[in-house]
């Protein structure tokens, strides 16, 4: 067997049996459902009565928001929890036995982030099938199949995003207690710059500029106009402008001062990143001591 | 053929492990301080020193998991310190680390097999590997075990089947058996000397048990960076160890006498006496002296732990005289 798959499926194995790992990689997922169950969902479809007549679709459409931004956060925290087994590996000099055997400290490196892409993507699967499963449950329909391989994709542009992300930030700590306050930091922070706790319309303009420059944003801004177009026709029955304050308002599109950020600009503003952070990462990876 | 067969023939006469003049430096700290040995094909090599005295720099250095500031080092023949090298050099290495390095979650045999499939064998090479390994090392009734649900000395015989799984020509063994129980230490023991005899293997050790080393075909020590003595157990006692004889007289009176009358500094405890002779031969020609007067007696070898220790103090006194001459200037 290839010596870069073998490794990739060690990884795997460390981590689905690492229960506490699977939990924490969860975690932030938890929460949201939680403060959404409590308070989010209620505030919004409040302001939304205000702007509409009070209709059953109204819910549904504030649940399809909640699902996009739970999905943009699942990819960060599931792929963030991978690297755990990197860091534990490298504290614990696991990693040294590894490197006296005929393989390269790239390939090791390399076989930690497809193991965080494949758990990253993996999870976010199974959070889609829970989150359709969760909005059929309460009076919403079936994905069609366009719309499902739309969401696809963007889990997969997603998941590979978080991917590079979190391996920039997990190449700079080296230990357990480290990693474990990174994680902390980047769980309780991804749900306010995706805003996901906040509707982003809430928040000071400096504050929403730099969601909006927070690449990982424009995944849940994806997430949101491919779950909930529909609904918003609906809601809104062409009343565009009250749609177009709403779409705004909660972020399911992005206005840079007076210039609106199509699709287009957040797959490109996308795609970019994943692009620089695979180059920082290999830049900073090629700047580390060689340690074990 | 015959080309390669006569290189073959030679290699097997050339020490397998060359090392010349090798320096490690961290920063401002010098850890190896230009060392050189030789370590021969099939031998039990020991390696002892103080800790810090840099036995586990070296040994990384020699496992291509730290890179040397100077010096050469020749493994199996081949040169270490290109990548290329280094991943030859690899493959006919094992090594078991001090601390044990496998994964808690999996099982015994999924440990293994992971880590064997890191030296590109085909499938069949890699489970008739498993298969040996699994029989050298007792691995039977715990192959399906989790690593973490097994006890030290289990987890020290499965260490040691992972650093063996490519079959390896040099094992490197990092304190093997600190902290087992007298059982698993003996039974790793066995293995070890198994494994060098069976396989022809060439043992690579450092340990904290001078009895473990006095086994050795050869030994090294090394204090702060450098090599203070090199040998066979045997030379290495005869010079740096001297042998005690314990004497029971027949009267404790003449016993006294005798030994003033040749100026011999002794200690008596419970009517032995007990006195330092430079070498067994010294010993018999006393014995036979005072044959007459004798009533029973003990000649004990010089240890490897008198050896250890005489060296470690003469080296401090060395120094402290090197540090009063500075103050006297």
């Amino acid at each position: 067997m290839n010596s870069l798959l073998n490794l990739v499926i060690r990884h795997n194995k460390l981590f689905r049996r690492d229960r506490m790992l699977v939990f924490f990689s969860l975690l932030t997922v938890i929460i949201v459902i939680l403060l959404y169950a409590i308070f989010i969902q209620k505030t919004q479809i409040d302001a939304i009565e205000q702007l509409v007549t009070a209709t059953p679709d109204i819910k549904n459409m504030v649940n399809e928001w909640m699902v996009a931004g739970l999905l943009s956060i699942m990819t960060v925290t599931s792929t963030l929890a991978a690297y755990g087994i990197a860091i534990k590996d490298m504290e614990t000099k696991v990693l040294a036995d590894f490197l006296t055997a005929p393989i390269t400290r790239a390939k090791l490196q390399l076989s930690y982030v497809i193991n965080a892409f494949f758990i990253g993507f993996a999870l976010s699967l199974f959070g889609l099938i829970c989150c359709q499963l969760f909005l059929v449950a309460v009076g919403g329909e079936w994905f069609s199949p366009g719309k499902i391989s739309m969401l696809l994709g963007v889990v997969i542009l997603s998941v590979t995003l978080s991917s590079v992300f979190n391996l920039f930030f997990t190449l700079l700590v080296t230990t357990q207690t480290s990693f474990s306050t990174l994680s902390t930091i980047i769980g309780t922070s991804i749900g306010f710059l995706c805003g996901v706790y906040v509707p982003l319309g809430s928040v000071p303009e400096f504050v929403q500029k730099i969601i909006m420059l927070f690449p990982i944003s424009h995944t849940t801004v994806l997430f949101r106009e491919i779950l909930m177009r529909e609904s918003i026709d609906t809601v809104f029955k062409g009343n565009a402008e009250a749609a177009s304050s709403y779409e705004v308002h909660f972020g399911v599109h992005y206005e840079w001062g007076s210039t609106l950020i199509t699709n287009s600009y957040s797959l490109l503003f996308i795609t970019l990143s994943i692009i620089v952070f695979t180059l920082l990462s290999l830049f900073l990876y090629s700047r580390l001591p060689k340690r074990f | 053929m015959n080309i390669y067969k006569a290189e073959n023939e030679l290699n097997k006469t050339k020490p397998i492990i060359d090392v010349q003049g090798l320096v490690k430096n961290y920063n401002t700290h010098q850890a190896v301080k230009g060392i050189s040995f030789q370590v021969k094909r099939g031998s039990l090599f020991a390696f002892l020193g103080t800790n810090g005295a840099g036995k586990s720099t070296t040994i990384e250095i020699l496992c291509t998991l730290l890179e040397k500031t100077s010096g050469t080092i020749k493994i199996n023949g081949i040169s270490l310190g290109t990548r290329k090298n280094n991943e030859l050099i690899r493959k006919s290495i094992g090594i078991v680390f001090q601390q044990s390095l496998l994964d808690e979650k999996l099982s015994v045999k999924e440990n293994i097999l992971h880590r064997g499939r890191l030296y590109g064998f085909t499938k069949q090479e890699l489970i008739e590997n498993w298969h040996f390994v699994k029989q050298a090392l007792h691995l039977e009734e715990i192959e399906h075990q989790q690593y973490e649900t097994l006890s030290g000395g289990q987890k020290r015989r499965v260490d040691i089947a992972r650093a063996i799984i490519h079959k390896p020509d040099i094992l490197f063994l990092d304190e093997p058996t600190t902290g087992l129980d007298p059982q698993t230490r003996l039974f790793v023991w066995d293995t070890i000397k198994q494994l060098q005899k069976e396989l022809n293997m060439t043992i690579f050790l450092t340990t904290h048990y001078m009895e473990e080393a006095a086994v050795a075909d050869e030994i090294v020590i090394m204090k702060e960076g450098k090599i203070i003595a090199a040998g066979t157990p045997h030379s290495l006692k005869e010079h740096h160890a001297s042998d005690q004889l314990s004497i029971t007289f027949l009267e404790e009176t003449i016993g006294r006498h005798l030994l003033l009358e040749k100026g011999l500094s002794f200690t008596m405890k419970n009517g032995i006496f007990t006195i330092n002779v430079p070498s067994t031969l010294e010993a018999l020609q006393l014995l036979k002296e005072w044959e007459p007067s004798i009533h029973a007696f003990e000649v004990i070898k010089g240890s490897m732990d008198d050896v250890f220790i005489r060296l470690n103090k003469e080296e401090i006194g060395d120094e402290q005289l090197i540090e009063f001459s500075h103050s006297a200037q």
